[in-house]
């Protein structure tokens, strides 16, 4: 900046930014400049005004701070269970790390999460919490499925008028806040444990007798029911009808699948009682010979 | 319900109340929303709204249009916005003079902008897009700040008047964000209410914020002081029954709580603006 020339605004807003975002705060940004970032001390004193009461430098710490607690809590409130697992510290040191790689590029604080469970992946600090990713998951899906589109689910009423003959050619369409998910451990069985004990508060579920879940591989599915947002464990069989459903494959094959080492009445009792179930929960859209997912 | 114009007093429209608003009639006569909270696909959040636009007007109020930040406006936010508005059709839409962020990254806060010549053509112009965009006008809320720029050429509230002018948008007077900064910046609170153009203020705002030493922050998690209430009293007498809504977002009290203070600024905007009884002057028989 030339003396006398007023700062230009698109270069105020990028020193103010690179230093409201500084992980080490704005005086240490100033003092020990780091990560390819430096800031000439003149140039400061020269754009923004402060007193003695309160220098300019601490006027700028007030956004810093803002900065940081406003995603703080933001992530905290999207993720209480991964936040439960780690404890507060072990957690507000994963949100500097992931804020540092994935500042917010949405106007809106709904999307901030969207890459915590792929980033905590490969979060070295957390390499002791190998399920995080999975528990991660789990919940950044229930945010999805919470505002996910409207849909009029399937009724009884309407499965019951397919006609006999072609339903084993009907194919079914998923309501948009329904999702199928895999994981590696057994983290519904873990949410369940922490939602009991009630923890999160004060320290590491871990530090609470909570054991961390079993490196298991097991599914589940997280659905959206008058406005509510619900998930379940599932057994193999469910998971895999489920797979095969929303990859478009007809009912008769389904069915099929489902009777590996069963009778066909057994089969197609089976088949029936999921169906009910995924009646029940609303998770179906559509069923008839022209739906698919 | 004050100026046939207005729309009288409202409280903003929290999650944590839905239940209760929804549950029974509020003794508030409006919501505000905020705009980026329902830019969602489906779900409760816009079932609550709709259900509460079917009994009550709203006005949509949003945080991210960052309408001085040197980034391009966001065009798929703008389309967001549009198709709210047109669904929702609130009173009006409001947003913030602010930047909330540069370079592709929101830092979800309203950061302070020099008020600077540049700055202020750089304003109108956005504005005079977005209102285009959105085929009405756009109304502009004061922010609380915390640092000020030793490059500014007029005071914030001239900048604000200059806006209005230029680019013919509204004015949200928040007497909160008028009171924190006159204190963080040692300004007179009056002098901001005299410098800003009567026509121009569509809606006022009322909160609480926090005293944090050396300076205040506007936290808007406790009631209004009784200093932003008189500051509110000379707010009234200058620019009348201007719409008023209270903010309360962190500590979030029982709606009731809340409804008590907007019930509060009702009986302060009613008793500033009542005239004088006839006959008590001095020289009457």
């Amino acid at each position: 900046m030339k003396p006398g020339t007023p700062p230009d605004l698109k270069r105020t807003q990028e020193l103010f930014w690179d230093l409201i975002t500084a992980p080490e705060g704005v005086r240490a940004a100033i003092d020990q400049p780091s990560g390819g970032r430096s800031f000439d001390p003149a140039s400061i004193d020269a754009l923004f005004a402060g007193d003695e009461a309160l220098p300019a430098v601490e006027r700028l710490d007030i956004y810093a701070n803002m900065y940081f607690f406003r995603l703080l809590d933001c992530l905290a409130e999207d993720f209480p269970k991964v936040r439960a697992a780690l404890g507060p510290e072990r957690f507000h040191n994963l949100v500097t790390d992931y804020v540092l790689r994935h500042p917010s590029e949405h106007p809106s604080l709904r999307y901030l999460g969207r890459r915590l469970p792929e980033f905590v992946r490969g979060h070295e600090p957390s390499a002791g919490f190998p399920f995080l990713a999975d528990l991660a998951r789990l919940e950044w899906t229930r945010s999805e499925v919470f505002d996910a589109p409207d849909a009029a689910p399937l009724s009884r009423a309407a499965l019951a008028r397919l006609p006999q003959e072609s339903a084993g050619e009907a194919r079914f369409r998923f309501i948009p806040a329904f999702a199928l998910l895999r994981f590696d451990h057994e983290v519904v069985r873990y949410w369940r444990a922490l939602d009991e004990a009630g923890s999160g508060a004060d320290g590491a579920a871990a530090e609470q007798g909570i054991p961390h879940p079993a490196r298991r591989k097991t599914a589940a599915r997280v659905w959206r029911k008058d406005l509510v947002v619900y998930h379940a464990g599932l057994d193999e069989e469910e998971a895999h009808a489920l797979e095969l459903a929303l990859q478009g494959e007809t009912l008769g094959r389904i069915c099929q699948v489902l009777a590996a080492g069963l009778s066909p009445a057994q089969a197609t009792e089976r088949a029936g009682k999921l169906i009910q179930a995924w009646i029940e929960d609303g998770i179906l859209a559509e069923c008839g010979p022209g739906s698919s997912s | 319900m004050g100026h046939p114009k207005s729309l009288g007093h409202g409280v903003g429209l929290r999650r944590d109340h839905f239940d209760r608003i929804l549950a029974g009639p509020a003794r508030v006569d409006w919501f505000e929303a905020i705009s980026e909270n329902f830019m969602v696909a489906g779900g409760r959040p816009l079932d609550v709204l709709t259900r509460v636009r079917e009994r009550y007007p709203i006005v949509l109020h949003g945080v991210s249009l960052s309408i001085g930040s040197v980034d391009p406006l966001d065009e798929a936010y703008l389309d967001r916005l549009d198709a709210l508005a047109k669904r929702f059709e609130p009173a009006w839409v409001s947003d913030h003079l602010c930047w909330t962020g540069v370079g592709g990254h929101q830092a979800h806060d309203l950061l302070p902008l020099p008020y600077t010549v540049q700055a202020l053509d750089h304003v109108v112009g956005r504005v005079l897009r977005v209102q285009e965009r959105l085929g009405r006008p756009i109304v502009l809320e004061n922010v609380s700040s915390y640092v000020a720029y030793a490059h500014s050429a007029m005071p914030e509230w001239e900048f604000l008047a200059e806006v209005a002018r230029r680019s013919g948008c509204g004015i949200l007077l928040d007497i909160n964000n008028i009171y924190v900064s006159s204190k963080n910046h040692r300004f007179d609170p009056r002098a901001y209410l005299q410098g800003v153009p009567k026509e121009a203020v569509r809606q006022f705002h009322l909160a609480g914020h926090s005293k944090k030493g050396t300076f205040l922050l506007d936290t808007h998690d406790h009631p209004v002081i009784d200093e932003v209430w008189d500051l509110y009293r000379d707010a009234v007498r200058r620019f009348g029954p201007v719409a008023t809504l209270v903010e309360w977002d962190d500590r979030i009290p029982e709606f009731e709580r809340l409804e008590q203070e907007s019930i509060r600024a009702r009986g302060i905007q009613e008793e500033t603006l009542r005239p004088e009884p006839a006959g008590t002057g001095k020289g009457t028989a």
